[in-house]
């Protein structure tokens, strides 16, 4: 044998060896690794559901769940997989083995069983069985059992709201009645003192609720609207600034348009509307409300004001969502072209600084010149006054729509000619 | 833009993850799928519920067929659970953990690579051999006589045999050369091997390289014609271009061959958009971004490619200015790039946004503000002004108590649906999946989700699409998929001032293991090879609405990109429906609801199925990247092709060919059957007996011919009738386990060994002795090998005269000259497929 050839061998034979000693110098590193594994899976942070699945394939004999645990969760995804694949009967066999859970020894399930109530009524009360929906409502909140702990609090709580809301519907329906009735109406005295208790309860179920953040938009509303028809406007607007304005609550829009809508019905001053409405603009500034906000704006006498109507309607335009809106287009038009009348030409410069780069490829192009005049030759007349105005009379939309010959709109596109010439943003008048 | 008029009622509680895990009822399950009651109730009833109601889809086959003609690369499923976890200790645990197996892969190691492990230790311990020189002992214990250790391991095999016994000599050198051994190579290789064995794991539990998806389609000339766009060729880095036909109601044609570029790495990402009439392609790969344009033959044309030094991991086109995209790095960057204007950095924090992660990965969306962009990681999701000041922005999705996240929850996905439709779902919407839910958030609301729901995916929701209205007025299809090829599909409404709600109930579409059926019956190892390719991670996923002719109904098609290159389609049609009303039901009919499935196969799919069998059992697996050196066996056939008679001469030939390669040796290699002795039909010897029986007590002889047999049977030694029956079992065996073998170094996991151990019947000790007459050949060839050459003997029809002998069933050794090189990329076996050896070591 060669000595090229026996090398090999040899150390095939350290292998052999040299293995039987690595077993007891491993067997340190490998009790460490776990610790180090486990972090790598827990420590981590991330929760892999499918890691169960991955062990169960690499066979362990470990300690399995209780057999009747087991048997649910798998009850659980049987019905989950006959759900997603609309197998509805097999479905409901399999519930009718699920519920059997709900008897369950284990607090936690009994802790869901309140929470089913309330899906339930959901359920109900979508489906128009009001009566049997608040059945199940006050049966849910008679439920006992497990300690009483903050977050049941609050499922009470909203148990409750929702009870209210329920009563809300009853009320709104004897009040629909009582203004069909006559005030002399042998019955209006019955239906009006229905009406009364009714509120009373309503008031106090929802109102527990909607002092906890949260997006409580129906509960707001019908109690608001409850309040409002017994004249108690203080209680009313209170509520809906608490809505509006406490930090803890998120910044909901409704919030704020809710509270819009109770002042612009009250009759407030439009100072008091503007204020309102700014904030909204700074949450939303594409909301529709904007252009009323603009309008408001623009009839203030304020000067800061007028600026603000300006900033409000390019901000609208900016959005993908109000990209055809003819209305912002035609506000804007006129109230650009008004702002150079009225030698605010920085103005206008100050918004057009942060969108030149990208509104003449995102509203000007070529391709939106042809495609808005096939479909709104309105519309791409307000733009392309825009347009030029904005970006001086070479801009390719401006010019395609000069180009187009239409018979009803050529007077106006002849007008807007002249204005753009005179007022364009980029040639101004030294 | 309009805002919805009534939110759902939801808690908002601010705080780390996991704090309101019990009362996440605000927002359950059912408020989700229906509506909250509007000011009239009763509106609801034929409102929006019954839009929904004809909007159910059905899938038109039981499960999605593959792109014809087919084009089907090589690939190897990679590293499995089995292959990195730890198997034992689990016993006396409260709850099984995860422990990854250093020492089963180190035991490999050293086993396979023995060479590569223990040659630099060799020479350095060069002084501590002695060469030459046998005569007496040296004095110095330090020093080991190499003949001396090689005599001692002379009677043994050096590969894969643990039980040789060890001489004197053989532990003294054990003594001295543990200490070295034991401590550079362990631990030097266990922490290489464990760095490494970490970051497969977590690769394993997520692989986020191709989150987004690799597969997009691109509208053509006609809406009935366009491309798929997508990666193939193994490595994924060769783009393809298929151009394909859709006919309403019909299978999509795809025509012709893909036309393609060849990219430098492998492609994760593929993403297409129209804008203004400008169709553009961007693909990421690891550490490279690039975009196309299409040119008017829709031909397309590179317009600019980028570098990404710390690797992208996400890229995104603009839906609204043509030719902008937005891509991000593991480095925490976003940047805007635009072929023309360049890149321009809009953020930078490595840090991750809610609380600390240690994941890098990153990803970037736009909003319905084109100059606001979204930037998502593990944490949450973030709304960042480019023309802001650097570094602030608004959260719009908080992992946190705000959406009621679970423990552990962490954002996989997140996407802006950009291609919602105005008159069906505000253009402010973006899409968060997480490992257990899936969020709608508006931006103009952060923080809180419009919607939740738990999608259930028992895999990572990597990619996700939002499909247009498939009729005016209809909800929009949101379909999910899962990496492990599950599919969801849900049904996405909220017009005008409704919330955004699930319309109708979700459903899962068949994925790619339900076409099984749909594939010709098979020999287990192929069919295990099918099942294998067909379970391999689902990468890409697009769909398409065909045009609608008028009065037609409208149509889908889900085409699914697996990592191994695989196009599938499956298309999915209106479910009919039968029951206009449940109330119109009589009360006691139980059935309306329970649709029976309507998808069949039909012929055609069937055979396009099989088409594509045939392409992928053309493809040749990879070639083993190593093999492990094989013992010496020419000495060992040498002397038995001496003694052995000339008449199949060319047999030994093949069988140390066939030893050569590390496969078994199959029929087809031998040829045709030596007439001498033909194969015994199956059920001719019982059959016979019993119509032999039948008609001689027909004639009344019955007695007479049981006791001839009787006789025969105890007088003659061998069993005639019962042999042919085993031996047509064993040959199908063979065949069925080494069909495949011809390239089986890197064979299927499970599989390298043939057909699961408990199918056959273990040969028992005592067989060969018994059978085999102590032939000549035999002689001189040491007693272990005796039995593995005897196997190898077995599968030769050499022995004629002792049929019998080709009943002894391949025993475990015979295959374990293979096994140790076969399993060197497949390590570990599944438990169920085959009896696991214990590991050698370490325990």
């Amino acid at each position: 044998m060669s000595r090229a050839a026996s090398l090999p061998v040899i150390y095939s034979a350290q292998s052999v060896i040299g293995m039987s000693d690595f077993s007891e110098e491993l067997k340190g590193p490998v009790t460490d690794d776990e610790q180090v594994e486990t972090s790598v899976l827990s420590g981590a942070g991330m929760h892999f559901p499918w890691l169960q699945t991955y062990i169960e394939t690499v066979a362990i004999g470990g300690k399995r769940k209780k057999d009747f645990a087991q048997t649910t969760s798998a009850c659980l995804s049987f019905i989950q997989e006959a759900l997603l694949k609309h197998q509805w009967q097999q479905a409901a066999e399999y519930m009718h083995s699920y519920f059997q859970t709900l008897e369950d020894s284990d607090s936690y399930k009994r802790q869901a069983a309140p929470e089913i109530s309330l899906q339930h009524a959901l359920y109900l009360l979508h489906h128009g069985m009001l009566e049997d929906a608040k059945r199940k409502l006050s049966e849910a909140e008679t439920w006992r059992h497990g300690e009483k702990t903050s977050s049941r609090e609050i499922l009470i709580n909203l148990i409750q709201a929702y009870k209210g809301l329920l009563q809300y519907y009853t009320w709104s329906k004897k009040k629909r009645e009582l203004s069909k009735l006559d005030k002399d109406d042998y019955a209006y005295s019955a239906v009006a003192q229905d009406v009364f208790n009714h509120s009373w309860k309503t008031s106090v179920n929802i109102s527990a609720l909607i002092k906890m953040p949260g997006v409580w938009d129906p509960f707001v509303k019908s109690y608001v609207e409850m309040l409002e028809f017994y004249g108690d406007r203080d209680g009313a607007q209170e509520v809906l600034t608490n809505y509006a304005y406490d930090e803890k609550f998120p910044s909901n829009p409704n919030a704020h348009i809710y509270l819009y809508n109770f002042l612009k019905r009250q009759k407030a001053p439009r100072s008091k509307l503007i204020s309102v409405l700014k904030i909204l603009y700074q949450i939303v500034p594409s909301h529709k409300l904007m252009l009323e906000f603009h309008t408001l704006l623009r009839k203030s006498e304020k000067e800061e004001h007028h600026k603000l109507g300006l900033e409000v309607l390019f901000g609208v335009l900016d959005f993908a969502g109000c990209t055809k809106n003819i209305t912002a287009w035609k506000y804007l038009a006129k109230y650009v072209k008004k702002t150079l009348m009225g030698n605010h030409l920085v103005w206008v410069q100050e918004e057009w600084k942060s969108r030149k780069n990208w509104w003449p490829s995102f509203h000007f192009s070529y391709f939106w010149a042809k495609s808005d005049w096939k479909e709104d030759t309105a519309l791409a007349c307000e733009k392309a006054f825009v347009a030029g105005l904005l970006l001086g009379k070479g801009c390719r939309y401006f010019r395609y729509i000069l180009k187009q010959d239409h018979q009803i709109l050529g007077k106006k596109i002849k007008r807007m000619k002249r204005s753009v010439k005179k007022y364009s943003i980029v040639n101004p008048r030294l | 833009m309009d805002f919805p008029s009534s939110l759902r009622p939801t808690l908002f509680m601010t705080g780390p993850l996991g704090l309101n895990d019990v009362s996440d009822l605000s927002m359950c399950s059912w408020q989700n799928v229906l509506t909250q009651p509007e000011a009239q109730p009763q509106n609801l009833k034929n409102g929006a519920l019954h839009v929904t109601k004809d909007l159910l889809w059905e899938p038109a086959t039981p499960g999605p067929l593959p792109m014809l003609p087919p084009l089907v690369d090589s690939w190897e499923p990679g590293l499995t659970a089995q292959d990195l976890l730890f198997r034992g200790g689990y016993r006396y645990r409260r709850r099984p953990r995860v422990v990854l197996d250093v020492t089963e892969q180190i035991s490999r190691f050293l086993w396979d690579h023995g060479d590569i492990a223990f040659a630099p230790i060799g020479k350095l311990m060069l002084e501590n051999f002695k060469l030459e020189g046998a005569g007496r002992c040296t004095k110095k214990t330090t020093v080991v006589s190499v003949k001396k250790l090689l005599q001692d391991l002379g009677g043994h095999q050096p590969w894969g045999c643990p039980w040789a016994s060890l001489s004197n000599r053989q532990r003294r050198f054990s003594i001295l050369g543990g200490p070295i051994l034991g401590t550079s190579v362990a631990s030097h290789l266990a922490e290489l091997l464990h760095e490494e064995l970490v970051l497969r794991w977590e690769q394993l539990l997520l692989d986020e390289a191709c989150t987004g998806g690799a597969l997009a389609w691109v509208p053509g000339r006609t809406p009935q014609i366009g491309q798929l766009v997508y990666p193939a060729g193994g490595a994924l880095d060769r783009l393809h271009f298929q151009e394909v036909v859709l006919a309403p109601g019909d299978n999509p044609q795809f025509l012709g061959k893909p036309g393609h570029i060849q990219l430098q790495g492998p492609v994760r990402q593929v993403v297409t958009g129209t804008v203004q009439g400008e169709t553009l392609l961007a693909v990421r790969s690891d550490y490279h971004c690039a975009v196309w344009k299409f040119g008017k033959q829709w031909q397309p044309a590179l317009l600019q490619a980028i570098q990404v030094d710390k690797g992208a991991t996400g890229i995104s086109l603009s839906p609204h200015l043509p030719g902008e995209l937005a891509i991000c790095s593991r480095s925490g960057a976003v940047c805007l790039w635009s072929p023309e204007n360049g890149l321009q950095q809009v953020y930078k924090d490595p840090e991750t946004l809610v609380f600390r992660d240690s994941s890098s990965w990153r990803w970037a969306d736009f909003t319905a503000h084109p100059r606001v962009l979204t930037l998502g990681d593990r944490t949450g999701v973030k709304m960042i002004d480019t023309q802001g000041p650097p570094g602030c922005g608004l959260l719009l999705f908080r992992v946190g108590a705000e959406a009621s996240c679970q423990k552990g929850e962490r954002v996989l996905l997140t996407q802006y649906l950009r291609h919602s439709s105005p008159e069906c779902l505000p253009p402010t919407l973006h899409l968060v999946c997480t490992q257990f839910s899936l969020y709608l958030v508006d931006e103009r609301l952060p923080l809180v989700p419009m919607l939740k729901w738990n999608h259930g995916l028992p895999s990572p929701i990597l990619l996700a699409q939002l499909l247009p209205p498939p009729r005016p007025g209809c909800v929009q299809p949101l379909l999910l998929g899962g990496q492990a090829g599950h599919l969801q599909l849900l049904h996405l409404a909220g017009e005008g001032v409704s919330a955004p709600r699930l319309a109708g109930p979700p459903q899962s579409l068949p994925s790619r293991t339900d076409s099984l059926p749909a594939f010709p019956l098979l020999e287990p190892k192929i069919q295990w090879r099918l099942q294998e390719r067909l379970k391999a991670p689902t990468i890409g996923l697009a769909a398409v609405v065909p045009p609608l002719p008028s009065a037609s109904t409208p149509g889908l098609v889900v085409f699914q990109l697996s990592v191994a290159g695989d196009v599938f389609y499956q298309q999915l049609r209106p479910q009919a429906d039968s029951s206009p009303r449940r109330d119109a039901q009589p009360p006691g009919d139980t059935r309306p609801d329970c649709r029976a499935p309507t998808a069949s196969w039909t012929p055609q799919d069937t055979a396009g199925c099989s088409q594509w069998l045939k392409a992928l059992l053309k493809v040749p697996l990879a070639p083993p990247v190593w093999t492990a050196p094989t013992f010496n066996h020419h000495h060992l056939l040498g002397s038995m092709e001496l003694q052995r008679e000339e008449g199949v001469v060319q047999q030994p030939g093949v069988l140390r060919e066939a030893m050569a390669q590390g496969r078994l040796l199959l029929q087809r290699d031998l040829g045709s059957l030596p007439l001498a002795d033909p194969p015994p039909a199956p059920e001719s010897g019982p059959a016979d007996e019993l119509s032999e029986r039948l008609r001689e007590a027909w004639a009344g002889r019955g007695a007479a011919w049981w006791e001839r047999r009787r006789q025969a049977r105890t007088s003659g030694p061998r069993r005639q009738p019962r042999r042919p029956k085993r031996r047509t079992q064993l040959s199908s065996t063979f065949s069925f386990s080494g069909h495949v073998d011809p390239s089986d170094g890197t064979s299927p996991p499970h599989s390298p060994e043939g057909p699961p151990a408990g199918a056959l019947p273990r040969s028992p000790i005592t067989s060969p002795s018994q059978e085999l007459t102590p032939d000549a050949w035999s002689q001189g060839i040491p007693s272990e090998r005796r039995q593995t050459l005897h196997d190898y003997m077995a599968k030769l029809p050499l022995q004629r005269d002792t049929p019998g002998h080709a009943g002894t069933p391949p025993s475990s050794q015979a295959s374990s000259t293979r096994a140790t090189h076969s399993r060197q990329h497949t390590p570990i076996l599944s438990g169920s497929q085959h009896p696991r050896k214990k590991p050698r070591m370490g325990f």
